[in-house]
């Protein structure tokens, strides 16, 4: 019975931290730092922006092939739009935006933060009489909170952009405007917004999550490795509970979808 | 365990001139009943005495009766002491008898279990957030490996305090900083990252980073462990030379015998959680405590031993 009263445990600090750091962002606090929030925003910038586009645009890619083909056996290959819009902007770029930050800033930011906790330098910022929680976490957040939509939105455009070429371009069963006029038949703004919610709420989770592990590190550089691993299991996890719960909230009763009348 | 196993262990069994040293047989200098006729069946606190010998300063740090246990070990056990303002003071021990636990008590990054803490006369566990932070703007505090912020340079991290919690502008900022970095002997290194430098040479930033906002009070947690004799002379040296130019209350935590007897102007001698003895330094290298004797002239015999 230990173990899962640990995991219960732990989920409950997790809450209780995360709590505390959102509302840290909502009371204003990081603009205490706002220097660094936005070393922080050009951090995610600089080193994540590449690696999230590139991999929506090789999901895109992949999405674009498949559906093409799918759609050519059944003998509708001028449909093949209808899987670049709901592939992509539904399922395939939520989860590739939130396996990559898991991957990349989630384990990076467990690291950096568990690194400075075991070689004493939240206790130094603590000793100058700077809140560590605000100015490690609270302004990471806020950071992802301004950069991300963009980024997120910019890595659905390389998803589209890479359906298209895929489907037009490569196989080119699909003139271009037969190919758009079905691919915005089947999307509307509300599903570019609900995959956005769908996408920021991974990138809240996974922030949290990394800066939970950072910060309560303890036990020297294998307890870093150690929470860093922990870390990108729940992650996992949870990008994938935030993109079922997504699905189902958003377009589980009504699949938005102009077909049957 | 296979046949192959075993011989595999033995091949692993270091030499038997080797294993004969690593057991417990008792060393041929030493009777072999010296721990037994210190340590069996005695009160652990039969040293600590407790005297706080009149250091002729009020107190700038007061320790009352504190307790803190982790989990089943007990650290601080009722420990009552103060640190004179404007001296150096430095509490000694043995390792890991809750010296750095005694440190942290006084910034408020812990709080004791029982008993009190005053930074001049304020309670620091009754403080809330915004007061403690702001309590701690009197500290400046010295880690053990500097605690530099691995993403800044040298520079950045000693002008740091001063531009969180300042208004300077970066001409008066620089000023202070190159000031504070020449004093610690590092104005050649002001664009090295902490991953560029010695342990001796972080130290010294740190220090530097310490007393970039004129604290009142500077805690120095083990500044000797990890340096040679002499880099540890010439940093104890350094203490001496800024505390007397810009005064306060200095606290060096240290097993170092040498560095206590080089800057200590108050000694307090820490042991199981519980201070020994504290007082002036001259008085106390002439204490009768046994156990205070034995620590100061760092002999094998005595009440201390290997446990």
């Amino acid at each position: 019975m230990d173990v899962p009263r640990d995991w219960l445990s732990s989920m409950g600090d997790i809450a209780k931290f995360s709590g505390r750091v959102i509302a840290e962002v909502f009371e204003g606090r990081a603009f205490h730092f706002f220097g660094e929030t936005l070393r922080q925003a050009g951090i995610l910038i600089l080193g994540s922006a590449i690696v999230i586009w590139g991999l929506a645009f090789i999901v895109g890619l992949t999405c674009g092939i498949e559906g093409a083909y799918f759609n050519r056996a059944v003998g509708a290959p001028a449909y093949a739009g209808v899987f670049s819009a709901w592939c992509d902007l539904r399922e395939a770029m939520p989860y590739a935006f939130g396996y990559m930050m898991s991957a990349k800033v989630g384990t990076g930011l467990v690291a950096e933060i568990g690194a400075m906790r075991i070689s004493d330098e939240i206790d130094a910022l603590e000793v100058m009489g700077i809140s560590s929680l605000t100015f490690l976490c609270t302004t990471r957040l806020l950071a992802a909170w301004m950069v991300l939509p963009f980024m997120y939105i910019a890595a659905v455009g390389a998803g589209f952009f890479a359906s298209y070429l895929a489907v037009v371009q490569q196989i080119g069963e699909v003139s271009s405007g037969g190919f758009f006029l079905i691919f915005w038949m089947f999307q509307n703004p509300p599903d570019l917004l609900y995959s956005t919610i769908k996408g920021m709420a991974m990138a809240t989770v996974i922030v949290l999550v990394g800066c939970y592990y950072g910060y309560t590190a303890s036990g020297g550089p294998v307890g870093v490795g150690t929470a860093t691993a922990k870390s990108m299991v729940l992650n996992t996890v949870l990008v994938h509970l935030v993109g079922m719960l997504g699905t189902q909230i958003f377009w589980g009763t009504n699949p938005r979808a102009p077909i049957g009348g | 365990m296979t046949d192959d196993d075993r011989r595999d262990d033995q091949f692993e069994q270091p030499p038997e001139p080797t294993r004969r040293a690593m057991t417990d047989e008792p060393h041929e200098d030493i009777p072999s009943n010296i721990h037994d006729q210190t340590r069996e069946g005695q009160h652990p606190y039969q040293w600590h005495e407790g005297v706080n010998r009149e250091h002729g300063s009020t107190d700038a740090v007061e320790f009352i009766d504190v307790k803190k246990s982790f989990g089943r070990n007990t650290v601080l056990n009722g420990l009552n002491f103060g640190i004179p303002e404007g001296q150096i003071s430095m509490i000694i021990g043995p390792s890991g008898t809750g010296k750095s636990v005694c440190i942290k008590h006084m910034v408020g990054l812990l709080y004791p279990d029982e008993g009190d803490v005053l930074v001049h006369g304020e309670s620091v566990p009754s403080m809330t957030d915004d007061q403690l932070f702001d309590m701690r703007k009197k500290f400046g505090v010295l880690f053990q490996d500097g605690a530099l912020f691995g993403s800044m340079n040298v520079y950045d991290n000693t002008a740091f305090p001063l531009r969180q919690h300042t208004d300077k502008g970066e001409d008066e900022i620089e000023e202070i900083v190159s000031r504070r970095l020449r004093e610690v002997g590092l104005s050649g290194a002001i664009d090295k990252m902490p991953n560029e430098l010695s342990g001796g040479m972080r130290k010294r930033a740190g220090f530097a980073r310490a007393l970039v906002l004129d604290p009142h009070i500077v805690l120095f947690d083990e500044p000797d462990s990890g340096l040679d004799p002499v880099r540890t002379a010439l940093l104890c040296e350094l203490i001496q030379e800024v505390h007397a130019e810009n005064g306060g209350a200095y606290v060096v935590i240290t097993h170092d015998i040498m560095s206590a007897r080089r800057v200590a102007d108050y000694l307090a001698v820490l042991w199981k959680g519980r201070i020994v003895e504290s007082g002036p330094a001259s008085e106390l290298f002439n204490s009768p405590n046994q156990f205070v004797r034995q620590f100061l002239s760092g002999e094998a015999r005595g009440p201390l031993g290997m446990e």
